[in-house]
């Protein structure tokens, strides 16, 4: 064999060879399917993942050999938020994806990444939405992403340890809260569950805003660091980790040891949102059966009020193919219809931007219930910090508590841990 | 024997030829990732929208902020104990297993083992140990009387870097297993000509062991340190950089910027980064000579 045929041979193997790794991935869309791909966290042990897996499967056989969604189990939370920042910045938008809207992911609405759905929306479709969600979710008359779950975060608290420790109700002024926390360490029980890890220090950052919101009312965020209302409720959290107040692992403790100690008993108040329901439901019932729901108590001027945003919003990549384009709407449509809202509801014990009624006969669950009414007994709702800031502020947040309670910085300096990663 | 496989026209197109597959993936996964890293730590980018340039601003920001300058310092405390902690005692468990003492098979495997299961378990299981409440470390404490020293150890800011590097020291097999594999390479005849000459077992391994596996110690110790300078998996799993910015390395200082959406930040981060890996590899091969073993054995 000549050299030059040596090396034509060569090339055309090593093409052959690069070539199979392309098609081995590939989509099977050779009879004009159209396949849509949904990385997705309401998987496994999620509460939404049964009735996901069958709204996902139901409009796959309404188009059966039309459109296909294939979900990718994504468990880890933090991770597909990462999994999904990166693919945006290679500009790979997956077809389907959710996301936490808040100042920082804001920055996914520019450029041409993600689908526009007003259009659309305008025609009839948005009227299944909470109108302030709808809102919220459009910046510059563009709506790219869809309001779906609601983040709504009274605090809980567990009624058959406050019956033994004492308490005949929940306490509604701060002094009534450290002498309710007083009698609850006085029978051995940790009176709160706090965490600084995760990527949000999830149930700290909700007691904070609790407080933020008593001392500073519903426009706190917008007045930002300089208004003292920031020092006022650092100073409530404080003690919130001093005196026995919280568990010895809170400072580095993740969303599962905070709501494990509370599912277990060991601590008397904790705080979730709804969607928490169904875990508790399946893996502590005597627990889930005491939980009572009530607002912060009052700190500063304001009291009756709660923390809710927007916890998840849906969206699209962007495409320019037409068929493309309406499979997807299609799919977004049968997800957010209000009989499948319904469904999502009343399974996972979620609260939903999606608008739909619920027939006589069905009963609710009472913790659900429980949370639909402090919703409509709120005073007003504030949205939490990683709703309001910067990533950077959230990730300082964890950060800034153990500064403050191991090297016992002041309130002042909390808030400028805060203010300097802004 | 190189010079006459060169001057060969016909062998010259075989070896560019079977160079070439490897070179392409070089320069598409290595080169242009690195020189498209230089171009965005020059840029201000949120990976949406298009970049624009802030010549060194990325750079003189990150030196400003204090947890950069504590990764800095984390990542130079991780370098140190790969070196002088980690290759140590991986000497040791290797010095003890050439001797082929009783099961000393069973404890190669044991010693290696933690090499291959999920680093995500691993750090859980630290972080289960750990744990203030139902950890075994503060158990095995309160047993033996000394219950008093338990503590929140990766919550604390005195004992959380500590216990974190602490951990580390499980994957002392890995460079236990290549040490090992210089020292059983060893001629018996050394030792026996030693025995002979009524040397111990300390001036044996002085004298005839270390001299022979220098080179292999020294690669040894320099993947430790690259290991550690790029740090990231341990601290983010089990103490995200906490409590109070005091476990922070730069691979995680890297790892925010990015989840802030600050990608010309996390770029600079990621030079400086290779930069503070350049200057301390080649600070050890100066001090501690040719890290090369093949390097050693044509010497």
């Amino acid at each position: 064999m000549s050299t030059k045929r040596s090396i034509v041979f060569f090339v055309v193997v090593a093409l052959l060879f690069a070539s199979t790794s392309l098609f081995a991935g590939g989509r099977a869309e050779t009879t004009g399917e159209i396949v849509l791909t949904w990385p997705s966290i309401w998987v496994g042990q999620d509460s939404k993942a049964d009735v996901m897996e069958e709204i996902v499967a139901e409009f796959n056989e309404m188009h059966a050999g039309s459109i296909r969604v294939i979900v990718e189990p994504q468990p880890d939370y933090d991770g597909y938020e990462d999994t999904i920042r990166t693919r945006l910045a290679a500009g790979q938008a997956p077809d389907i994806f959710t996301f936490k809207l808040s100042p920082t992911t804001a920055a996914y609405y520019g450029g041409n990444l993600l689908m526009d759905f007003s259009a659309e929306l305008a025609q009839g479709w948005g009227d299944n939405f909470n109108q302030g969600n709808l809102q919220a979710s459009t910046i510059g008359g563009a709506t790219k992403s869809l309001p779906y779950e609601i983040g709504f975060t009274p605090i809980w608290y567990n009624q058959d340890i406050f019956n033994e420790a004492g308490i005949d109700r929940f306490p509604e002024t701060m002094d009534e809260f450290w002498e309710a926390a007083d009698k609850l360490k006085a029978i051995g029980v940790v009176p709160t569950s706090q965490m600084t890890g995760g990527t949000n220090s999830w149930t700290s950052m909700l007691w904070y805003t609790h407080f933020l919101g008593s001392f500073g009312g519903p426009d706190v965020w917008e007045r930002g660091f300089d208004d003292p209302a920031f020092e006022q409720a650092a100073a409530v959290l404080k003690r919130l980790y001093q005196d026995g107040n919280t568990t010895r692992d809170a400072i580095g403790a993740d969303a599962g040891v905070s709501g494990g100690h509370y599912q277990a008993g060991r601590t008397a108040m904790f705080i979730n949102g709804a969607w928490y329901i169904g875990n508790i439901r399946d893996n502590s019932p005597e627990v889930y059966r005491a939980t009572q729901l009530a607002p912060a108590p009052k700190a500063g001027n304001y009291h009756g009020h709660q923390v809710g945003w927007l916890h998840t919003n849906l969206a699209a990549a962007h495409t320019n193919d037409p068929a493309r384009r309406e499979a997807v709407i299609k799919f977004m449509q049968h997800l957010t219809s209000p009989e499948n809202a319904r469904r999502v509801s009343l399974a996972a014990g979620s609260l939903l931007a999606v608008e739909f009624e619920i027939p006589a006969d069905v009963e609710l669950d009472p913790l659900q219930q429980q949370f639909i009414q402090a919703g409509n007994e709120a005073e007003f709702l504030i949205d939490h910090m990683e709703a309001s800031m910067p990533v950077d502020v959230v990730y300082e947040l964890g950060q800034a508590i153990g500064a403050m309670v191991l090297q016992d910085l002041s309130p002042a300096e909390f808030v400028d841990m805060l203010r300097a990663a802004q | 024997m190189r010079t006459q496989l060169f001057k060969n026209n016909k062998n010259k197109v075989w070896i560019v030829l079977f160079l070439l597959p490897v070179g392409l993936l070089i320069t598409a996964f290595f080169v242009y990732p690195i020189v498209f890293l230089i171009i965005l730590s020059f840029m201000e980018w949120n990976g949406i929208q298009p970049m624009s340039f802030v010549g060194l601003r990325n750079f003189t920001d990150i030196f400003a902020n204090s947890v950069f300058q504590t990764s800095i310092k984390n990542n130079l405390i991780w370098a140190f104990s790969a070196a002088f902690l980690q290759i140590p005692l991986a000497l040791l468990l290797a010095l003890v297993l050439t001797r082929a003492p009783r099961g000393w098979r069973f404890f190669r495997t044991a010693y290696f083992l933690p090499n291959v299961i999920s680093l995500v378990a691993l750090a859980m299981m630290w972080s289960a140990l750990y744990n203030p409440e139902f950890g075994l470390v503060n158990y095995l404490l309160e047993v033996v009387g000394l219950g008093h020293l338990g503590r929140n150890w990766l919550g604390e800011i005195n004992t959380a870097l500590p216990a974190l590097i602490f951990s580390y020291q499980i994957y002392v097999g890995y460079f236990m297993v290549i040490i090992l594999a210089g020292t059983l390479s060893i001629p018996k005849e050394f030792y026996e000509a030693a025995v002979i000459d009524g040397a111990s077992v300390l001036q044996q391994e002085i004298y005839i062991t270390l001299p022979a596996i220098r080179g292999i110690v020294v690669t040894a110790g320099t993947l430790a340190v690259a290991f550690a300078l790029r740090q990231f998996e341990t601290t983010f799993l089990m103490t995200a950089g906490g409590p109070a910015n005091q476990t922070p390395v730069l691979g995680l200082f890297m790892y925010r910027r990015m989840a802030g959406l600050q990608y010309g930040r996390a770029a600079a981060t990621g030079v400086l980064l290779i930069v503070l890996g350049i200057v301390v590899l080649s600070g050890l091969q100066r001090v501690f000579g040719k890290s090369d073993a093949v390097a050693d054995s044509q010497q």
